[in-house]
């Protein structure tokens, strides 16, 4: 089937009157998390998994993934009227956007952002229309070491990117790898770990893990301190940037698109990442670097294409390799899984429906992200004015309703519990629960990869480095793990982000 | 406790759960490497766990001596209210089944907005009852969520 063919049966699907209302749904409520700050896209689409079991496989992940990008969108509302970011992949935003705000200028500064958002997130779609295609009929030639490597990459890169020293992201790495073998033993059907407790028999569910760790655990740093938010008293004249603003910061957009993707690709990488890249790409390629954190509208557009660009690329490891680039796909793989399908390299030949679907519904819902976000920024700042002890219990309820329903059982809520509580704790004893997440779900394949690697060779752990592409990506996760050797290297990812990853 | 930081605490924890974690897998057997066992991934995770958190307690323990101390994890925070906040939720994980789900979100709800920053009493009976009635109304009319019905069914 050609492109156009393919995208042909993608409108097709996008345009049935119940997925454009899916992913309406998807993008407004995306947007509401983005606005919201404590409430990120992880734990929003954890909270809402449950409620696409009793729709179409189809009309399930184009609200997923509306929600996804979505938030990308609303994340930069809160960054430059209130100086919070929605969520982390906007928290470079805050630096220009905020004093743009401040100037006077906080419509051209939610216009750019909104504009750069749709151009990124349009390309970054159509980036994953031309690859993914070839990449899936490439990954058909993957056997059990090469994902076994594969997933060891994308586990290396996302502790070599995560904050903080690295034996802590590989420690949670290695109990996320534990967390995941908790359950059934998918080779020989005898159960681990599991305390007689039925539920468990299934895994540890990564819906309760997640928002536990994201959800719950963010509402309880929250609580810590009186939260007192000031939105900035300004009029919004008018949000259409000049035509200054577009020669200043259409570059920007277009390096940002560029960073974004290929980092959003890399599994570990993602929309954080990359919006930190592109604004600091700007500040290094601007002739005026000093005036960076006054208000320079490119330091906006950069890091906003960035992050949208992300969302396009992320898709790519899922839907042609079944792996997660980050906690949001993880939560989409489980999604799919639970709808029956099984992410990878024949999952566009199998479901070109449901790929080609989802994909041009990115296309509409990008759409839809302009025409929501610019007429109705007055209302996202009515509801940033709720305050947030008010917003607390909700979030709260929503997480137990959550839990709850995924089987109707009290032990996935106490999962959920006990998981916030120790969301709670590694983030006041600096762990970052990112690699923990793709550890959980990644365990079980890994573990499946690991084992059949080992039949094949018997015995043999050299087949992970005889075989060229296994080899190469063994290569790659040597060379991240053996950074502190190399005094220089180690200084680089000394001075990347410090921040938290709730992608 | 001030002997140690914050990292050496969590090290010497992190060795605890490893060696846990790894004596648990032995009885599930490890299997040849032909053939690996049930056991065999859990106890690779374990010996992990207890090499990175090594490695970490080596790292703090050099910081120490140089003068990283215990930084306090809760000074200067309202300590109290993730306190209030976790045992809501352990409460309602543990009474949703009996007292109904209406019934344990209206007092859920009213507890934590008259406890945690509290709010005038009509607005802690008008958000508790509301959020519930509307939580129900879509989770369980709309949405078909089975939420857990008390011995007053609903």
């Amino acid at each position: 089937m050609d492109y156009i063919q393919s995208i042909i049966l993608g409108f097709q699907v996008a345009l049935q009157w119940d997925n454009l209302l899916f992913c309406f749904i998807g993008v407004l409520i995306g947007t509401l998390v983005g606005v919201l700050p404590g409430l990120g896209p992880t734990a929003a689409i954890s909270l809402l998994l449950p409620t696409t079991f009793h729709v179409t496989p189809v009309s399930a992940i184009i609200m997923l993934a509306g929600i996804y990008y979505g938030a990308m969108y609303g994340g930069s509302t809160t960054s430059i009227l209130v100086n919070i970011p929605g969520e982390a992949a906007s928290v470079v935003t805050c630096l220009d956007g905020y004093q743009m705000a401040r100037k006077g200028r906080a419509g051209p500064a939610l216009g750019i952002s909104a504009f750069a958002s749709f151009i990124a997130g349009t390309m970054g779609v159509i980036g994953l229309m031309l690859i993914a295609p070839p990449l899936a009929e490439m990954a058909l030639k993957f056997g059990p070491p090469e994902y076994f490597s594969l997933m060891i990459m994308g586990l290396t890169i996302l502790t070599f990117l995560a904050s903080g020293p690295m034996w802590k992201a590989l420690l949670m790495a290695a109990f996320g790898l534990f967390l995941g073998s908790i359950g059934l033993d998918s080779m020989t059907a005898s159960a681990r770990f599991t305390m007689d407790i039925v539920e468990l028999s299934d895994g540890i569910g990564m819906v309760p893990a997640v928002m536990g760790l994201f959800g719950i655990a963010e509402v309880l740093l929250n609580v810590e301190h009186s939260i007192k938010r000031s939105v900035f008293e300004t009029k919004i004249l008018s949000l259409l940037p000049t035509l200054q603003d577009w020669k200043d910061s259409i570059w920007a957009i277009f390096r940002g698109t560029f960073i974004g993707f290929f980092l959003g690709v890399l599994p570990g990488g993602g929309a954080v990442i990359s919006s930190f890249v592109s604004y600091a790409v700007e500040k290094k390629v601007s002739g005026s670097p000093e005036k960076f954190g006054t208000g320079m509208i490119q330091g906006v557009a950069g890091p906003e294409a960035a992050n949208n660009a992300a969302t396009g690329g992320a898709f790519i490891p899922l839907l042609t390799l079944g792996i997660p680039a980050n906690s949001v796909m993880a939560i989409l793989l489980g999604a799919m899984m639970i709808h029956g399908m099984q992410p990878g390299p024949m999952l566009i030949q199998e479901q070109p429906g449901l790929f080609w679907g989802a994909v041009t519904s990115m296309y509409i819902g990008n759409a839809m992200l302009l025409i929501l976000n610019l007429p109705l920024i007055g209302l996202w700042v009515r509801i940033l004015k709720v305050p947030y002890p008010i917003l607390f219990p909700l979030i709260l309820l929503f997480c137990l309703i959550g839990a709850y329903s995924l089987n109707n059982s009290v032990i996935e809520v106490l999962i959920m519990v006990g998981f916030g509580l120790l969301g709670y704790l590694f983030k006041k004893f600096e762990y970052e629960a990112t690699p923990l997440i793709l550890a959980l779900v990644l365990g079980p394949m890994l573990e499946a990869a690991l084992r059949r690697s080992l039949l094949l060779s018997a015995g043999s752990p050299l087949i992970f480095v005889t075989r060229p592409i296994s080899g190469v990506l063994m290569l790659i996760s040597f060379i991240l793990l053996a950074y502190p050797l190399v005094p220089w290297l180690r200084r680089k990812r000394e001075i990347l982000p410090q921040v938290s990853d709730d992608e | 406790m001030a002997k140690f930081n914050n990292d050496q605490v969590s090290g010497a924890i992190w060795i605890a759960v490893g060696i846990a974690v790894a004596l648990g897998s032995l009885r599930y057997g490890l299997g040849p490497l032909e053939s690996p066992g049930t056991g065999f991934l859990p106890f690779l995770a374990g010996c992990a766990i207890v090499l990175l958190a090594l490695i970490g307690l080596i790292q703090s323990t050099l910081k120490r001596r140089k003068g990283t101390g215990w930084t306090p994890i809760l000074q200067g925070v309202l300590w109290q209210k993730p306190l209030l906040v976790m045992a809501a939720l352990f409460a309602y994980a543990l009474l949703m089944k009996p007292l109904g789900f209406i019934l344990c979100t209206v007092l859920f709800i009213g507890f934590l907005l008259r406890t945690v920053e509290p709010q005038r009493w009509s607005v802690v009976i008008v958000g508790a009852i509301g959020t519930a009635l509307g939580a129900f109304a879509i989770f369980d009319v709309w949405l078909k969520a089975q939420l857990p019905q008390g011995p007053w069914g609903f």
